[in-house]
C-alpha cells in the first residue's frame, strides 16, 4: 500500500515573462497529459492511492474520467475537498496536509515559486518538483512517466532518505521578524510594487542571495553560477551586492542569463560565501521588494533589517535519477 | 519598466472616476433616470486604467458593451457620458446611442459596441491603419472572456499576428459570459493560451491589481510600437454586478463572489499608493471629493439637457458618404 499526491498548479507557464523574454509557454491541457503519465507510471510501480490537489481548473477531475473512460485507471484516486482560492496558498494548504497524512511522495507541477510555496507545507514526506513554467531551477523538466515512476518508488521506499536530499533553503527576516523562504534565490528588487511578480530586469536588482548556482540554470541564481557553481548538496551560498548604475564599483563583471533567451550584463560588487547557519543582512536604504525564487513577494520599507539566513530545513526532495539507478539496483523493476 | 509617481497618482483618479461614475449610474438607473441597457464595469477598474495609462491620446482603443471605464480611462468626458446615459442630445451619440455606443474619435475611441466581439476586428482595422500610415499608433482592443469563443476573435489574432499589427488585446476575463460561467462556456481556464495557436506572446495577470496590468500593457504596447506585433492579454477579475442592471445573478456563488469582492482593486491600489508614499490618505480623500463632485457636474449637465428632437429621430444614422468623401 503506497500513496502519492499531485499538485498541479494551473497558473503556472503564462506569466509576463512569455512577454518580456522568450519563455515557454506550456498549457493546462499539456499539464493533464503530464499527470496523466504521472498516474499511469506511479500505478505500475505499486501505487495504490492517489490524492489530487483541488484546483480551478480541475486537473484531478479530468485527468480521472480521461483515464477511467479509456480504462486505464487502477489506482483509487480521490480530489481532496478542501477549499481553494486560485492562489500559492492552495498549494502550500494542500501540501500541509499530505504532510499530516504522511503520504509516500508529493509530485508538484510548476515552477520555483509553486514549488516553494509546496515546501512551506511539507517536512518529512518527500518532494518531486516536475518543471512547467519558465526560468525553472528547483523543479526538473522530466517526463511525466519518469516522474511517476520514481514518485511511486520513492512512496514505497522504507527509507526515503537512500535517494533524497534534504535541501537548503534561505529564511528571509524583516525586523527580526520571519516571513518567507526561498528555495533558489532571494534577491533584492528596487521595484515598488508586486505587479506581475515576475522579476527580469537586472538594473533593478541590488542584491542576490542564491541557495545553488548554476551556468545552466536561467534567472538571478544563474548570474551567481556564471562566477561559481554551488550545487543542492553543498553546504553554501553565494551572496552578491551589484552595482546598480555605477559600474564603477565593479569587482566582477559578467554576463548572465537571467531570462530565457537574454544573456544580461551584471556588474557585481561584492561577493559573499555563507555557510548553513549564516546570515546576509543589510538595512534597506530605500523602499523595495523582496522577490523570492522569481516573485516579487515582500515589501520592504526604508529603514529596515533585512536578513537571509541560509539553512537545511528545506524539504526532502527526490533525486529522481538516483531514485530509478536504486530501483534497478534492488530488482523492482524484474518480472520474475 | 518605469513608472512615475504623477502617473500613479493619475491612475488612482482615473480608478475613482469610473468608480463613481458607474455606482452613480447604478443608483440612477435603479431610480428610472437613465433608460435602456446598463452593464457596469464595477470592480474591473484596474484593467481599463493600467492599459489607457500606457496609451497617447492619439492612439485607439475598442471597448465593449461594458465600456465606461474604458471610455473614462482614454479621457472621455463624463458630462457627455452622462448626458448620453440620460438620453439627452448633448451627449457623445446625440443621446440616440445610450451606454453601449458611445465613441469619441478624436480621443481615438472607436466605440463601445452592443455586438459581443464586434471591437476584435474593428481593432485589426485600426492596426492596419497605424502600420500602412507608419505611425507609433498603437490600437487596444478591450473583449470579455465570453468573446473569446465567437469567430471574430480568433479570426482578429490570427490576421494581427500575420500582419505583426500594434493591436494590444486585452481580455477582460470577469468570469462570466452574460450569465454564463467560464468554466461552463469554455474547456480551458487561461485565456492566455489561446496566444500561442496565433504565434503571439499570451500573459495572464491580476486584473485587479492596477500595477500588474499596467506593467503588463507597458510590455505589450512597446513592443507593438517597435513593430514586433500584437499580444494576448488576459486579466482576471470579476464582475461585481449582474450581466446588465436588473440581472439578478443568481447564478453566481455567493462565496465566490465575496471572495472577489475582498480583493477590490480600488482599495488595493489606494494601500499601495499610501504604502509606498506615493499620495497621502487625505491626498486621496480630496481626490474623490474632487471626482464626487465632477460626478455631481455631470448629472447636473445630464439633467439640464435637452432631449434630442423627434423630428431628429432619421439624423446621424447614416454617413453622408459623398459628404465624408468630399472633405477628405
Amino acid at each position: 500500500m503506497s500513496s502519492i499526491g499531485i499538485i498541479a498548479n494551473p497558473a503556472s507557464g503564462k506569466d509576463i515573462r512569455r512577454l518580456v523574454s522568450y519563455a515557454t509557454t506550456i498549457d493546462n491541457q499539456e499539464k493533464v497529459n503530464i499527470v496523466k503519465r504521472i498516474v499511469l507510471a506511479a500505478q505500475s510501480v505499486g501505487v495504490d492511492k492517489i490524492y489530487f490537489m483541488p484546483d480551478s481548473f480541475q486537473f484531478g477531475w479530468v485527468v480521472i474520467d480521461d483515464l477511467e473512460l479509456d480504462g486505464n485507471l487502477t489506482a483509487s484516486c480521490e480530489v481532496l475537498q478542501i477549499p481553494y482560492m486560485a492562489c500559492a496558498e492552495d498549494t502550500t494548504r494542500t501540501a500541509a496536509w499530505m504532510e499530516e497524512h504522511s503520504l509516500g511522495c508529493v509530485v508538484v507541477l510548476g515552477g520555483d515559486g509553486t514549488s516553494r510555496a509546496a515546501a512551506k507545507g511539507l517536512k518529512d514526506v518527500p518532494l518531486l518538483p516536475v518543471s512547467t513554467g519558465t526560468n525553472n531551477v528547483y523543479p526538473e523538466y522530466t517526463e511525466g512517466t519518469v516522474a511517476g515512476m520514481a514518485a511511486g518508488i520513492a512512496a514505497g521506499a522504507d527509507d526515503p532518505a537512500e535517494f533524497c536530499l534534504r535541501d537548503k533553503r534561505i529564511e528571509v527576516s524583516v525586523d527580526g521578524e520571519f516571513r518567507d523562504i526561498a528555495l533558489v534565490d532571494a534577491v533584492v528588487s528596487d521595484d515598488l510594487w508586486v505587479g506581475s511578480r515576475a522579476i527580469w530586469d537586472v538594473k533593478k536588482i541590488e542584491h542576490i542571495v542564491a541557495a545553488r548556482s548554476h551556468p545552466a540554470s536561467i534567472g538571478f541564481s544563474a548570474a551567481a553560477g556564471c562566477l561559481e557553481v554551488i550545487r543542492p548538496e553543498d553546504d553554501r551560498a553565494l551572496a552578491l551586492h551589484l552595482c546598480g548604475d555605477d559600474e564603477t564599483k565593479a569587482v566582477r563583471k559578467i554576463k548572465a542569463p537571467v531570462a530565457a533567451g537574454i544573456l544580461s550584463p551584471v556588474d557585481i560588487q561584492e561577493i559573499r560565501e555563507l555557510g548553513i547557519g549564516e546570515a546576509y543582512s543589510f538595512t534597506a536604504e530605500h523602499n523595495c521588494m523582496l522577490a523570492l525564487d522569481g516573485e516579487r513577494e515582500i515589501r520592504v520599507r526604508e529603514g529596515q533589517e533585512v536578513s537571509f539566513r541560509l539553512t537545511r530545513n528545506g524539504p526532502l526532495r527526490v533525486n529522481i535519477e538516483k531514485t530509478l539507478e536504486k530501483a534497478v539496483e534492488h530488482g523492482l523493476f524484474n518480472r520474475d | 519598466m518605469d513608472v512615475t509617481k504623477e502617473q500613479m497618482r493619475h491612475m488612482y483618479r482615473t480608478m475613482v472616476r469610473i468608480r463613481k461614475f458607474e455606482s452613480n449610474a447604478q443608483n440612477d438607473f435603479a431610480n428610472g433616470k437613465i433608460p435602456g441597457f446598463l452593464h457596469l464595469y464595477l470592480g474591473e477598474e484596474a484593467i481599463a486604467t493600467g492599459v489607457c495609462e500606457n496609451l497617447n491620446k492619439d492612439d485607439f482603443i475598442t471597448s465593449t458593451h461594458r465600456g465606461h471605464g474604458h471610455i473614462i480611462a482614454k479621457g472621455g468626458d463624463m458630462k457627455y457620458m452622462m448626458a448620453e446615459l440620460y438620453g439627452k442630445s448633448t451627449g457623445y451619440c446625440k443621446g440616440k446611442g445610450g451606454s453601449m455606443h458611445i465613441a469619441d474619435r478624436d480621443l481615438g475611441i472607436l466605440g463601445a459596441n452592443g455586438i459581443v466581439g464586434a471591437g476584435q476586428d474593428i481593432a485589426v482595422g485600426a492596426g492596419l491603419s497605424c502600420k500602412y500610415r507608419k505611425t507609433q499608433q498603437v490600437c487596444a482592443c478591450f473583449f470579455g472572456d465570453g468573446s473569446t469563443n465567437q469567430g471574430t476573435f480568433h479570426e482578429a489574432l490570427n490576421m494581427a499576428s500575420i500582419w505583426k499589427l500594434p493591436v494590444i488585446f486585452v481580455c477582460e476575463n470577469n468570469h462570466f459570459g452574460i450569465s454564463m460561467s467560464q468554466s461552463r462556456h469554455q474547456a480551458i481556464k487561461d485565456i492566455a493560451d489561446r496566444a500561442a495557436a496565433y504565434g503571439i506572446p499570451g500573459v495572464a495577470v491580476d486584473g485587479n491589481d492596477a500595477m500588474a496590468v499596467y506593467e503588463a500593457a507597458n510590455e505589450a504596447i512597446a513592443r507593438a510600437r517597435k513593430g514586433q506585433g500584437p499580444t494576448l492579454i488576459e486579466c482576471k477579475t470579476w464582475r461585481w454586478r449582474g450581466h446588465f442592471e436588473g440581472d439578478p445573478a443568481i447564478y453566481k456563488d455567493p462565496k465566490e463572489q465575496e471572495e472577489w469582492v475582498a480583493r477590490e482593486p480600488v482599495k488595493r491600489f489606494r494601500e499601495f499608493l499610501e504604502e509606498n508614499g506615493v499620495m497621502t490618505a487625505d491626498e486621496m480623500d480630496k481626490v474623490d471629493a474632487e471626482v464626487d463632485q465632477e460626478i455631481k457636474d455631470a448629472v447636473q449637465f445630464a439633467e439640464e439637457s435637452p432631449l434630442p428632437k423627434p423630428e431628429d429621430v432619421g439624423k446621424d444614422v447614416y454617413t453622408d458618404f459623398d459628404e465624408e468623401v468630399r472633405v477628405r
